[in-house]
């Protein structure tokens, strides 16, 4: 090491030692914990070093649900909130009249407690008296218990988040589309472009960076879902008696605050860290397959 | 095509970015559309493409009131200033794009863009993105692609002004040429006044949203209609100066620049007083039996010499042959040549050449 990259060091080491104390260390620690039996957070003992936490969670049938639901809320709500996000992002970037209102009100959601949203959708779900029962009525279809029904608890749940997370992807959408040169779609209308084909083949291109930077943060924050559980099951993951909309983090949280199981908590974050490291390298493949194939190519 | 331009104006609130326009453009002419930068030359360019809506007016391609016609179906190739190439797509489907959109069968899409290419030169390009292209290359694409759709009419707003010199001086032979080969009614927006000259059949001089001249690039250069126009053409820019009418002739601090019978050669009659005048540096001769002056600054060009002096407190500038032993200081006589200086009103325009 040379003088220099000494000095590099020192300038560092601040918030190094902060990272290595609130990052590092609670993460080495959790994957400690994950392999302690009967791990007791007060006096740190332990019974032994196995997988014993391992064996019990995947028994559990509940993280079983946990997981299968996770992983369904993922895969609906990251996609349809891009791709809708997408559509109003570009509704909004025409020409339209009262365009600061509508950005203004497509922006509310994200600025708004989950919580405070909760109970607006908790009255829009209702079965008895909430809006969307009264809009399937009205086109005469039956009422559904969104919220008391196990069988619609997922279902509500994902048309609850991705109504929530709209805010955060037409923000950044709206951002991008203002940074395209103007003068393109002027020289796609020169060239008689139908509109789709503006979309797909100026629009979409031009923002794959950001569509790539939405969809990995979409997925890593739904696989984390939590609020959006507690806030429409008011406190828990499914009508009452029912997990039928347990996430992982629910799962966790539930097994380290209320049964004090610390050891299976840890587990379950453990296993929910790979879950998301998976998911992400897998969703980043084909950006890098195509950088290699252009690379290639110059 | 034949274009025709009536009273064409485009205004933003109070603001007339185009004011009152008439321009007649003949097939197969290529038209340069000249001014200093805000003056209103991408307005009317994109007016003419449809991009934007006049205030008011009316613009003819051949015998069709185009005015309400939507870009896509005008017949015009636009070439932007930044080119606006596609960036996603490789040069080949650049240029196929309006043809795929006008739904031509991809073969023959194909076939076409390729002799467009060619003509261009850009075989050997084809499956390069823009961004690995070079500053000329882009540009030579933007044309394909405006071009291979076979329109009627040529739109290009400045489309040397990203290029180095030696690049810009060989492009707009580039244009010129193809320009030619394919015979199209062409207009061409630029700042320089030298690139205008150079390519235009016909030049159109606009300031502050007014076509000051319309005329053949020599035409007005030799006979500028105002002082603007006179003052726009040529670098080194032509010798602007306040000088006397009097009983003698034309006079500037002692200096006797035409004679009485020189001034009355000139055909009109011109009342004593103080007028702006204009010789352009390159209309000032040296000779055996002119005026005197001391050559403050001397400036070798390469091609000319130019020479700094001063008349009285009016600082002027001369070309030579470059072949001229001149030093600074050195005394020499000069004058202005026949029908070299022009003699502006108070308003500006050009009352009579002598
Ligand atoms: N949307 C607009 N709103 C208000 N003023 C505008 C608008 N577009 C253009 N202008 C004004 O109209 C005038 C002419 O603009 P234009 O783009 O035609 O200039 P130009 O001659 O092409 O200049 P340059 O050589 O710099 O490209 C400018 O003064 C500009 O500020
Ligand atoms: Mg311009």
């Amino acid at each position: 090491m040379n003088r220099k990259s000494y000095k590099g060091y020192v300038y560092l080491a601040p918030v190094l030692a902060i990272m290595l104390v609130f990052t590092a260390y609670p993460l080495v620690r959790a994957i400690f914990m994950s392999f302690c039996e009967d791990y007791s957070i007060i006096n740190g003992s332990y019974k032994g070093i196995n997988l014993e936490n391992y064996a019990d969670l995947f028994k559990d049938k509940d993280f079983r649900k946990a997981i299968t639901n996770t992983i369904t809320y993922v895969i609906f709500v990251v996609p349809l909130s891009v791709v809708i996000s997408l559509l109003i992002a570009n509704l909004l970037n025409s020409h339209i009249r009262f365009q600061g209102l509508f950005q203004t009100l497509y922006f509310l959601p994200y600025v708004t407690s989950v919580i405070a949203i909760g109970v607006v959708w908790r009255w829009i779900l209702h079965s008895q008296y909430g809006l969307l029962n009264s809009i399937l009525n009205f086109f005469g279809f039956e009422s559904i218990g969104w919220l008391t029904d196990r069988n619609y608890s997922m279902a509500s749940l994902i048309i609850f988040a991705v109504w929530k997370s709209l805010a955060f992807d037409i923000m950044i959408f709206l951002a991008a589309l203002q940074g395209i040169s103007p003068d393109l779609y002027s020289a796609a209308r020169v060239d008689a472009t139908p509109r789709w084909r503006v979309f797909f083949r100026i629009t979409v291109p031009a923002m794959r960076p950001i569509i790539a930077y939405a969809f990995v943060m979409g997925i890593i924050n739904s696989f984390k879902v939590y609020n959006e559980v507690f806030s429409l099951f008011n406190g828990s993951a499914g009508p009452s008696g029912y997990n039928s909309a347990i996430t992982i983090v629910f799962y966790i949280y539930d097994k380290f605050y209320n049964n004090y199981k610390y050891g299976i908590a840890a587990a379950g974050s453990v296993v929910l860290f790979l879950l998301i490291m998976f998911f992400t390298a897998i969703q980043r493949l084909p950006g890098r397959i195509r950088a290699r194939k252009e690379a290639a190519q110059k | 095509m034949e274009i025709k331009i009536l009273n064409l104006t485009k205004a933003y609130g109070d603001f007339k970015a185009v004011d009152d326009m008439n321009l007649s453009v003949e097939d197969g002419e290529l038209i340069g559309l000249l001014g200093p930068s805000g003056c209103g030359k991408s307005t009317t360019l994109f007016m003419l493409a449809g991009l934007t809506e006049p205030t008011s007016g009316q613009i003819f391609f051949g015998d069709k009131d185009v005015t309400k016609v939507p870009p896509e179906d005008r017949e015009i190739g636009l070439v932007f200033q930044n080119y606006a190439l596609y960036p996603h797509m490789t040069v080949l489907d650049n240029i196929t794009f309006p043809l795929i959109n006008r739904k031509v069968k991809k073969a023959e899409a194909i076939e076409r863009a390729q002799e467009m290419a060619h003509l261009v030169q850009l075989d050997g390009l084809l499956n390069r993105k823009p961004s690995a292209l070079s500053g000329g290359q882009q540009q030579r694409v933007a044309i394909a692609r405006a071009l291979v759709k076979k329109p009627q009419v040529l739109l290009l707003d400045e489309p040397l002004s990203n290029l180095d010199a030696k690049l810009r001086v060989e492009t707009r032979e580039e244009i010129k040429r193809i320009q030619q080969e394919v015979k199209i009614t062409t207009l061409f927006v630029t700042h320089d006044q030298e690139e205008a000259m150079s390519i235009s059949n016909r030049i159109a001089v606009m300031n502050r949203g007014v076509v000051q001249q319309y005329d053949a690039p020599q035409a007005m250069y030799l006979n500028p209609i105002n002082a603007f126009v006179a003052q726009f053409l040529g670098m080194p820019q032509i010798n602007m100066f306040q000088a006397q009418v009097t009983g003698r002739g034309i006079e500037l601090d002692g200096v006797l620049l035409r004679t009485r019978e020189q001034l009355e050669s000139a055909g009109k009659k011109i009342a004593d007083g103080t007028y702006q005048m204009g010789v352009r540096p390159e209309s000032l001769e040296l000779c055996e039996d002119g005026f005197i002056v001391k050559a403050d600054n001397v400036r070798m060009t390469g091609r000319d010499l130019l020479i700094f002096f001063k008349i009285g407190t009016t600082e002027f500038r001369a070309l030579t042959h470059s072949d001229l032993q001149l030093r600074e200081g050195d005394n020499l006589c000069l004058r202005a040549r026949k029908n070299s200086l022009i003699i502006f009103d108070a308003d500006g325009s050009a009352l009579v050449k002598c």
